[in-house]
């Protein structure tokens, strides 16, 4: 570390502590999770970007969503992505979160993850090499330093339509709402 | 008498008179059965060695206006004279398209359980005596059963799916 | 001159705790063939988890980890490092023995309020090991002051500094030791209490932000306590801390080295390898104390 690097890291240690220690919640979502253990073992070692897998959702800052989303992981993604602590950030593996990928015409699949958890960035491929996963992880160094990784924040402004949207697609949620919802306008 | 895939067949055909009995050339043998007589003879076979029930399959033939249930059944006992002549043996009942019934063969084979649940989520078939009958896969309500050939797949994903609003932007 | 020691003391177990944690990580992932995270690593964690938001679950969640960090530091203050020891006058060894079981304890509570299943099994094996490695830790502590003639920590650093060190007259007793500190320190093979692949991380599943950096601490703090421990109870203590540091270099690279090769032990294994070879070995040492 030179000393620009160490006097930026004590003007904001914040940022410089959400950068280089990102931990990632291990659940495996879909087929894309084949990629993520040679990620995190000897070849391509992801830990000396920070990025250590955890077993809870409430220790964990990061979360990969791979492959596709079909309804009843939806269910599963929304509970663990509102169990996790501020500030959290979200990243689409693979091209089904995209625009539905491989099953763009699937009956039980969802297509776009957007309209029902915010996302920061997408990683296109299927499946991505774990190269792919060190740009992303190093293109979100970026968004957290200039402050555009905001997803959280949207999740908290705009969660009336999130909610319902939720509510079209899962039928009825047996978990209240996370943000108070007030009926106006 | 030493059972033999000959005495078997002539067995069959001789207990139960009017089903077709086919052998097949690849070591397969095809029953077509009435779909009353399923798990009569599903008990006979049982009884004869073939103790594994290895999958239950269902075909939409829509043409004839009909499905087509299919038994596989094979054998644990892989020392078996009858089964090492026979190799597997294909059951094969027709129930009509428009009132899909049939009796549940769980008190046979238990473990025809989970197939016999998946075949009614996803045909719209039901099965008398099923104690548990409840979605496997599936989360939403479906009017065509997905796995029917008159269900537009396309058609359903525009109207559940894109008619689903994009979340807008904030407005600051 | 209590307070200016203890804070000294808090800040150099910190730091040597915080470089025993990096150093771990990184020599872990050579051995893996692999290269590993920065040395500073455990620091950008610990700044990550103070900025983060944490859900509580009660008055006695919070209470319980923060009674068990305190309980760590606590234990601190009556173990010398070099001449740094603000409270030497009170106790000694008898006072560490039951202070040492404050940091499960406080986890404990935290654990019940927590009501998640996993909780409770990490922390009930917890206790089991425990109690599998307060036998021969008692054994060991009854021989050493026996030997000694004395329960203060400065007057055993002393004796040592006058004729050998604690591991050449009582060498039994020191294996002893060494056999049971990855026990009492929760590294491999015995972390079987923070397992993340079967029970999801055990207590601390329920942990987000700043309780989550209080447990880190904690660790590392008890890690320093046990290894300080044994520098100054069989290799002599020292006269400054740099001599001190120097002692638990060697130590804490043989626990390290073991602790990256083994797989972890079921509860049942643990329990009875703890109950069985230290304790002979530990109740051996005891006899050849008192015929001597």
């Amino acid at each position: 570390m030179d000393r620009e690097q160490v006097i930026k890291a004590l003007k904001d240690s914040g940022k410089w502590g959400h950068k280089y220690s990102l931990w990632a919640v291990y659940f495996c979502t879909g087929c894309g999770i084949i990629e993520i253990p040679p990620t995190i073992t000897s070849r391509w070692d992801a830990e000396r970007f920070g990025v250590i897998p955890v077993a809870s959702p409430r220790q964990a800052n990061l979360f990969l969503i791979t492959g596709y989303v079909s309804v009843k992981t939806l269910r599963a993604i929304i509970r663990t992505y509102e169990q996790m602590g501020e500030p959290k950030y979200t990243v689409g593996f693979g091209s089904c979160p995209i625009n539905g990928g491989m099953y763009w015409d699937s009956y039980n699949t969802i297509k776009k993850l957007d309209k029902y958890i915010p996302i920061d960035g997408w990683i296109a491929g299927c499946m991505p090499r774990p190269e792919a996963i060190f740009v992303a992880v190093t293109h979100l160094w970026t968004l957290i330093d200039k402050g555009m990784a905001t997803a959280y924040k949207k999740y908290r402004k705009q969660y009336k339509y999130y909610r319902k949207n939720q509510e079209m697609a899962l039928g009825k949620l047996e978990w209240p709402p996370l943000y108070p919802i007030n009926e106006d306008e | 008498m030493k059972m033999n895939k000959k005495n078997l067949i002539q067995q069959l055909e001789l207990t139960f008179a009017d089903n077709e009995v086919n052998t097949f050339e690849e070591n397969v043998i095809k029953i077509y059965a009435k779909k009353e007589q399923v798990k009569t003879i599903l008990r006979y076979l049982k009884d004869n060695g073939y103790n594994h029930l290895a999958l239950i399959s269902c075909v939409d033939w829509i043409k004839n206006k009909e499905f087509r249930l299919i038994y596989i059944l094979t054998s644990y006992n892989a020392n078996n004279e009858t089964y090492k002549e026979t190799g597997d043996i294909y059951l094969k009942a027709k129930i009509s398209r428009d009132n899909p019934e049939i009796e549940s063969v769980i008190s046979v084979f238990e473990n025809a359980e989970p197939y016999e649940r998946e075949i009614h989520e996803l045909f719209g078939v039901k099965f008398s005596g099923h104690p548990r009958l409840i979605p496997l896969f599936l989360e939403r309500d479906y009017e065509v059963p997905p796995f029917r050939k008159n269900f537009d797949t396309r058609k359903y994903v525009k109207d559940v799916f894109e008619s689903i609003p994009v979340i807008p932007e904030e407005e600051e | 001159m209590v307070i200016l020691y203890g804070l000294g003391s808090i800040l150099i177990a910190f730091m040597v705790g915080i470089l025993f944690a990096g150093i771990s990580r990184k020599v872990k992932a050579r051995i893996h063939w692999r290269y590993g995270p920065p040395l500073y690593q455990p620091l950008i964690d610990i700044v990550k988890l103070f900025h983060q938001e944490s859900v509580s679950h009660g008055f006695i969640f919070d209470f319980g980890i923060f009674f068990s960090l305190t309980g760590a530091i606590v234990t601190l203050f009556f173990i010398p490092i070099g001449y740094i020891v603000p409270l030497h006058e009170s106790g000694g060894l008898l006072v560490v023995l039951y202070l040492m079981l404050i940091a499960p304890f406080g986890i404990a509570l935290s654990s019940v309020e927590a009501a998640n299943p996993n909780a409770s099994i990490g922390i009930s094996r917890k206790f089991i090991l425990a109690l599998g490695y307060e036998i021969p830790f008692l054994i060991i502590l009854l021989s050493v002051m026996t030997y000694y003639g004395t329960i203060s920590f400065v007057e055993i650093v002393e004796i040592q500094r006058e004729s050998t060190w604690g591991i050449i007259s009582m060498p039994i007793t020191g294996i002893a030791f060494l056999l049971i500190l990855p026990a009492m320190m929760g590294l491999k093979p015995f972390d079987l209490i923070g397992a993340p692949q079967e029970i999801s991380s055990g207590p601390e599943v329920e942990y987000g932000g700043i309780y989550l950096a209080m447990s880190k601490i904690q660790h590392i703090f008890l890690i320093f306590i046990n290894i300080a421990l044994f520098v100054s109870l069989f290799l002599g203590g020292g006269a400054e801390p740099l001599t001190f540091f120097l002692k638990m270099l060697p130590v804490f690279f043989i626990i390290l080295i073991m602790s990256t090769i083994y797989p972890r032990f079921r509860i049942e294994q643990a329990f009875r390898f703890c109950v069985r070879w230290p304790t002979i070995l530990a109740f051996l040492g005891l006899l050849l104390v008192v015929w001597r």
